[in-house]
């Protein structure tokens, strides 16, 4: 008897989770009353806010609802912070959501059907993938609600449905790196009798971040390998690919099946194990971190091996960097685009013009980690 | 009679290797050294040290969830909530580690527990409160999913680096040892895994709790009817199949760094695939650990081993797929030709 008292209760709990859990899907209150269910835990910042959004409205308080990619990552906290600071300044509400995984396009797009619903004066959308989005995009101009794409634009939207971008100029930030890292296999190529590989790591081929930050790297360092009379073959995924056989150097894509750490790192040991490699780039923090671990029990990335260079921060990152693990990486500035999304979005909701804002990115090495111009812009 | 004659046609079946063995682990371990063999000549990178211990490492999380979950099979049951019981306790220990400064020991201590207690109710469900299993799992597989998300705020946990003072925890899965030819790695994680894999071998073949098991398998109400509290040992099964999932949180922390929230679902089905490759029965009653052990090789050998010929993880999934319905289907085959 006991243990069916006990059971029950156990059970009741674990039910009530679930309900809970479930209902989080459709509302994002949800996550806020979960948070408050469970005792002990000190409320997040995220849920904090959340929860106040979350409580019925009635005055007229501009509400800004951002749909990020989640919070997976310290990135996007970084982001969210700046954005919290921004609505503090400008005395409007902003609330912040996002899918379990950035594998959740689904959700994603769920997401955004619900802001449209809530009809606020502006919504922020960092998309997963590009296509997804478009119907609710036109749905969110009928309504005539303002959309500010950040971290991730929607290329392919609606004329005139997404008032402006606050995001990293990713295409350029892509470029930067292949330019950083071309400085140090210039040589390499130069003197190889044979076929050289160049990897690239890319989380995924279907949100714009992540994409231009690929095709700017490959873009910019075919045409600096082309400038001095080698051919480049792009092989690989099929959204980079241009193939051309006997080329001098090879730029090996590898985008995996679902973004966990485990796929991730297999592609990882993959490229770090063809005998042709000579640098491989990771393109955001989740791909960067699969490198550091494929590497692991290769040993092979450091300035006299394979040359690795990654994007954002994070711990395991940083201290791959500090400790010459990667040569650099390529830091965006989360924390304005947060405020940027913010202010723009704003504004937007205000009739004023706005325009895309190039919220910037540096190249950080082991030697300007400390750099009162760079520091800030890595988190743990 | 009949049986003699399936064993003529049926050389393989007249090897005395085989015949104490079994049928399909003898096709597992077959399956294997093909794989091994086909990769080492497909590729040069494949036959390298470093390749080894990086199949060990993809082995590690899989094969302890599969020695756990291979208890729940034996009862005739499931427990799909393992691969997010992983990524929960390892979510929420790893916390304790980075945002409380936990010291680590405990939260490895602790992590183990969370497994624990999720097989406890996933025990209790099914036996005391006749849930299916399937439906029993299914909903705790969410709850942990959600519950990880929820404790971390749906933000990665990464756990101590090994060059922190933290970071000790990781030589339980792998030594690393520098020395003047560079370092060498010392995979002690395979050496735990084989020992968990006797103690429970031991535990389900040698002991009144393993019997058990297995008897409530293959026939619950007659096991009952026969005086045995059946509702402790499937209980006791899932509990098994709980604190290995937590101990594969451990062994996922110490390989991957870095738990993702939200993730973990999938993870489940590779160390059930590893578990019905290796012989054990869906329908409960018979099930072996070193069988699961070898199907799970099969399973991180594929993980690891196709990249290298060039096949990236999507084919993997689907190769695998194969494998997992070839393996069983010989195994049927060869039953129903003995049965005749």
């Amino acid at each position: 008897m006991k243990k069916k008292v006990l059971s029950a209760l156990l059970s009741v709990a674990m039910v009530a989770t679930v309900l809970m859990g479930c209902g989080s899907a459709a509302e994002e209150a949800a996550p806020a009353a979960t948070e408050e269910a469970a005792p002990a835990e000190e409320a997040a910042p995220v849920e904090e806010a959340v929860a106040e959004e979350a409580a019925p409205a009635a005055d007229e308080e501009m509400l800004v609802y951002l749909v990020s990619k989640g919070f997976q990552h310290q990135y996007w906290q970084a982001v969210y912070q700046g954005a919290q600071e921004a609505a503090a300044e400008l005395g409007v509400k902003m609330e912040m959501v996002g899918p379990a995984t950035e594998s959740d396009i689904a959700d994603q797009v769920q997401m955004l059907n619900n802001a449209i619903n809530l009809k606020p004066a502006a919504i922020g959308l960092a998309a997963l993938d590009t296509e997804a989005c478009l119907d609710l995009i036109q749905t969110a101009m009928d309504s005539k609600i303002p959309i500010i794409g950040f971290d991730s634009g929607v290329p392919s939207a609606p004329e005139g449905a997404v008032y402006a971008n606050a995001s990293t100029d990713n295409y350029a930030a892509g470029e930067l790196a292949a330019e950083e890292t071309y400085k140090l296999i210039e040589a390499k190529i130069a003197d190889a009798t044979a076929t050289v590989r160049i990897g690239v790591m890319s989380q995924d081929a279907t949100s714009e971040s992540i994409v231009n930050r690929g095709q700017g790297f490959i873009d910019k360092m075919k045409s600096l390998v082309e400038a001095t009379g080698k051919t480049v073959s792009v092989e690989g995924h099929d959204k980079f690919a241009a193939k051309v056989d006997g080329a001098n150097v090879v730029i090996d894509v590898a985008v995996p099946a679902a973004v966990t750490a485990e796929a991730s790192a297999t592609d990882g040991m993959n490229l770090l194990n063809k005998a042709d490699v000579i640098a491989v780039y990771a393109s955001n923090q989740h791909s960067g971190e699969a490198l550091v671990n494929a590497n692991a029990n290769l040993n092979k990335l450091g300035a006299d091996g394979i040359i690795g260079v990654a994007f954002d921060s994070g711990v395991v990152i940083k201290t791959a960097v500090k400790e010459g693990t990667l040569v650099g990486a390529v830091t965006q500035d989360p924390l304005s685009i947060g405020r940027k999304t913010v202010e723009l979005a704003v504004a937007a909701a205000k009739g004023e013009a706005v325009a895309d804002v190039d919220t910037g990115c540096q190249w950080y090495t082991a030697d300007n980690m400390e750099d009162p111009k760079i520091a800030p812009n890595l988190y743990d | 009679m009949s049986n003699n004659t399936s064993t003529k046609k049926n050389p393989l079946l007249n090897n005395p290797v085989v015949k104490a063995v079994g049928t399909q682990r003898a096709i597992a371990i077959l399956a294997l050294i093909v794989l091994f063999v086909f990769f080492s000549i497909a590729s040069p990178a494949f036959r390298q040290y470093s390749t080894f211990v990086s199949i060990l490492d993809a082995s590690y999380y899989i094969g302890f969830m599969a020695i756990g979950v291979t208890f729940a099979i034996i009862t005739g049951g499931i427990d799909l909530s393992i691969g997010t019981v992983l990524v929960c306790s390892s979510l929420i220990s790893g916390t304790l580690a980075t945002k409380y400064n936990v010291p680590i020991l405990i939260c490895l201590i602790v992590g183990v527990l969370i497994g624990a207690f999720f097989g406890l109710c996933n025990g209790l469900m099914v036996s005391v409160m006749g849930l299916p299993p399937f439906i029993a799992t299914l909903g705790s597989m969410m709850i942990s999913k959600g519950f990880g998300s929820i404790f971390t705020k749906a933000q990665s946990v990464t756990w101590p680096q090994s060059s922190q003072a933290d970071g000790w925890f990781r030589n339980i899965f792998k030594i690393n040892v520098a020395t003047a030819n560079g370092n060498i790695m010392i995979p002690t994680g395979f050496l735990l895994l084989l020992v968990l894999a006797v103690v429970m071998s031991v535990i389900l073949n040698k002991t009144r709790a393993g019997r058990y098991i297995t008897a409530l398998g293959s026939n619950k109400e007659a096991t009952r009817l026969s005086g045995v509290n059946v509702v402790k040992w499937e209980t006791l099964a899932f509990i098994f199949s709980g604190t290995f999932a937590g101990i594969a949180g451990v062994s996922y922390a110490a390989t991957y760094s870095t738990l993702l929230p939200g993730n973990g679902g999938g993870l489940e089905l590779d160390a059930i695939a590893g578990v019905v490759i290796g012989g054990t029965s869906m329908s409960g009653g018979y099930g072996t650990i070193a069988g699961t052990l070898i199907g799970v090789f099969i399973m991180s050998v594929l993980k690891t081993g196709l990249p290298f010929v060039g096949l990236q993880n999507q084919y993997q999934q689907f190769i695998t797929g194969f494998v997992l319905i070839i393996a069983v289907f010989a195994d049927v085959a060869n039953r129903k030709k003995n049965s005749k």
